[in-house]
């Protein structure tokens, strides 16, 4: 026996790669990744998956019931609502992602600043966030949308994202600087410091590496926050507007004048909305609970 | 104790302060004003302009402009309406009663969902039971409360060819009336409300009945049904209670969009109403009605911990 054991070497544990790994223990989350995938593939090549112009005004056929012609119906300006829902997962997206990504990289900025230098900065950033977060995203996000007006760059109104992203700042800026707090009093920043190094590189070296984990938490989540936040501001008439294709716009306006004659532009653009926040919540809990279980959202 | 709340009372001040400022200067920066609104599309001279912004105090130095809103402000007098001219106050009391009645019926809808649909999951953990109702839940989370709104009116439409009714009736006019009337728009923002509380609800038992003194009142022989309702209900209500208090925050922002969808004069209708017409008083009234809420509400929540769990004492 002893003989053969010196013969036996020794085999390292097979290391999947990590995204095989999240598919097979966060089946739920993976689910709601594919959603997100299949999502984007048909945001991204939209022309070719769509069976019509989303833009393409035909009053022949104005009020369409779903049939093989058009899958979904038509609105009543005769544009097909199937095409329009895929055009709309790419306003949907380009504002979810860019809004959350810019809120969320903000917030983390200010959260680790606010405790790394602790002190009176931090005080007085805490009252700011304070500040910010005593009003419901959505009052914030219209004041912010009617102070800044529009600026449609690329097709894409960067105000609108500004408005949403700036909502989360507060939020994720909490979650962050809790985890920076904790990292800051760790001996190897202290070690860091006798070293000599620079504040900047103490922050971006030592410790932004450390929150990245919250930091994709909080950003997957928003991503949901962002989607619906869109949604309701163009439905109120203050976020996207004609005729570019969003889910919340084609709620508004025309569709609730024709509740009975036309109930698929109502229901299908809302099943679009909650699939898609369905789609991120699963994902962003799943990947807490495989990145960090102890973040609360 | 005492200490303790006053402390709180006065870290209030700061915020709302701090709400106030912003609101006010961020306005003036934006390009336009309310003048230049009302005006549009009417030929009228520069004169006229400027003598209705001389009117309504908009030539003065921003600075000045502030102090005069806020003197008002501490005394209980948040100015009149640019566009309507009635007093800020006015125009919201008539409105808070609905928007009010909206919010209590969809917190107390969720309350009586959450509770026991939450504490069900938890007890029948990783079952079909749990299972169904956490789908509930996260669906809730999903579903835009507006969208769901309409879903209910399309449903009540075609079922009962009940159709949204263009005016309010007070509760005590004629309760029946109002209480059909704002259930519905009660049930769309309560959903989302509960679905929070569910999840909170069910984690928060499920770590309860891990604590030993249930294993304790299990094994001296109490019936699991007490010791559900006694030991861990109670003691699993202290973080769902925090949870309502911070969701409430959503309500209010559900209540806006919603309120368009139910053609409910409410606070959120106002509210979309005067940023479409800039109406800078308005907006900074409602701005700093709604904060000054949610800080209290988060407030109260601060004290009812002390009194839900009698070992926390506030220092």
């Amino acid at each position: 026996m002893s003989t053969a054991a010196t013969t036996v070497t020794y085999k390292a544990p097979k290391r999947r790669h990590p995204v095989l790994q999240f598919v097979t223990q966060q089946s739920l989350g993976a689910a709601g990744l594919m959603v997100i995938v299949l999502m984007g593939i048909c945001a991204a090549f939209a022309p070719w998956v769509a069976p019509y112009d989303p833009l393409a005004v035909d009053y022949g056929s104005m009020l369409a019931r779903p049939s093989g012609e058009h899958l979904l119906g038509t609105d009543s300006f005769g544009r097909d609502v199937l095409s329009r829902i895929i055009y709309g997962a790419r306003t949907a997206l380009a504002v979810g992602f860019l809004a959350s990504f810019v809120g969320s990289t903000i917030g983390a900025v200010i959260g680790v600043a606010s405790a790394y230098f602790g002190g009176k900065i931090d005080m007085t950033i805490q009252g700011i966030m304070d500040v910010l977060l005593s009003f419901p995203i959505i009052v914030l996000a219209i004041t912010i949308v009617a102070i800044l007006g529009k600026n449609v760059v690329l097709g894409v109104d960067v105000n609108l994202i500004i408005a949403i992203g700036l909502t989360m700042v507060p939020r994720v800026e909490r979650v962050v600087r809790a985890s920076a707090l904790a990292i800051r009093e760790l001996p190897y920043i202290d070690a860091a410091r006798a070293a000599g190094y620079s504040h900047a590189r103490i922050i971006f070296r030592h410790i932004i590496p450390n929150v990245v984990a919250p930091y994709l938490i909080m950003l997957t989540a928003f991503v949901a926050q962002a989607i619906l936040a869109e949604a309701s501001l163009s439905f109120l008439g203050l976020g996207v507007t004609e005729p570019t294709a969003s889910w919340g716009l084609m709620l508004s306006g025309a569709a609730a004048d024709f509740y009975q004659q036309a109930p698929w532009m109502i229901v299908f653009p809302g099943v679009a909305i909650s699939l898609a926040v369905f789609a991120f919540n699963l994902f962003g809990d799943s990947l807490r609970d495989w990145l960090d279980p102890k973040i609360k959202i | 104790m005492l200490r303790y709340t006053l402390h709180r009372i006065l870290l209030m001040i700061p915020t709302l302060l701090g709400v106030a400022i912003l609101v006010f200067f961020l306005l003036r920066l934006a390009p336009g004003d309310p003048v230049q609104l009302m005006m549009e599309g009417a030929n009228v001279q520069q004169h006229v302009l400027d003598a209705e912004r001389a009117r309504l105090g908009l030539d003065q130095p921003v600075h000045v402009q502030f102090y005069r809103w806020f003197a008002g402000v501490l005394t209980g007098d948040l100015g009149v309406s640019m566009w309507t001219g009635r007093p800020v106050i006015h125009e919201i009391a008539i409105r808070l009663e609905l928007s009010l009645q909206v919010a209590v019926m969809a917190t107390i809808l969720a309350i009586l969902l959450a509770l026991p649909l939450g504490t069900l999951s938890a007890i029948f953990k990783d079952t079909w039971i749990d299972q169904s109702i956490r789908v509930f839940s996260i669906a809730g989370l999903a579903v835009p409360s507006f969208w769901l709104g309409m879903i209910i009116i399309l449903l009540l439409l075609s079922c009962f060819s009940w159709i949204p009714p263009l005016t309010f009736t007070p509760f005590f006019k004629d309760p029946w009336a109002n209480l059909s009337q704002l259930i519905w728009p009660a049930l769309a923002v309560g959903y989302r409300y509960s679905a929070v509380s569910t999840r909170m609800m069910r984690s928060s038992i499920l770590e309860v009945l891990q604590e030993d003194y249930i294993r304790t009142a299990r094994a001296k022989g109490v019936f699991e049904r007490l010791v559900v309702a006694r030991h861990a209900m109670r003691n699993a209500m202290l973080p769902v209670v925090t949870v309502i208090g911070l969701e409430f925050a959503f309500l209010i922002g559900g209540l806006v969009v919603t309120e368009q969808v139910f053609n409910l004069n409410g606070i959120g209708k106002l509210f979309v109403q005067v940023v479409a017409r800039s109406d800078y008083t308005m907006i900074q009234g409602l701005v700093l009605l709604v904060a000054a809420f949610f800080v209290l509400i988060n407030f109260v929540i601060d004290m009812l911990y002390a009194f839900l769990d009698p070992r926390i004492r506030y220092g």
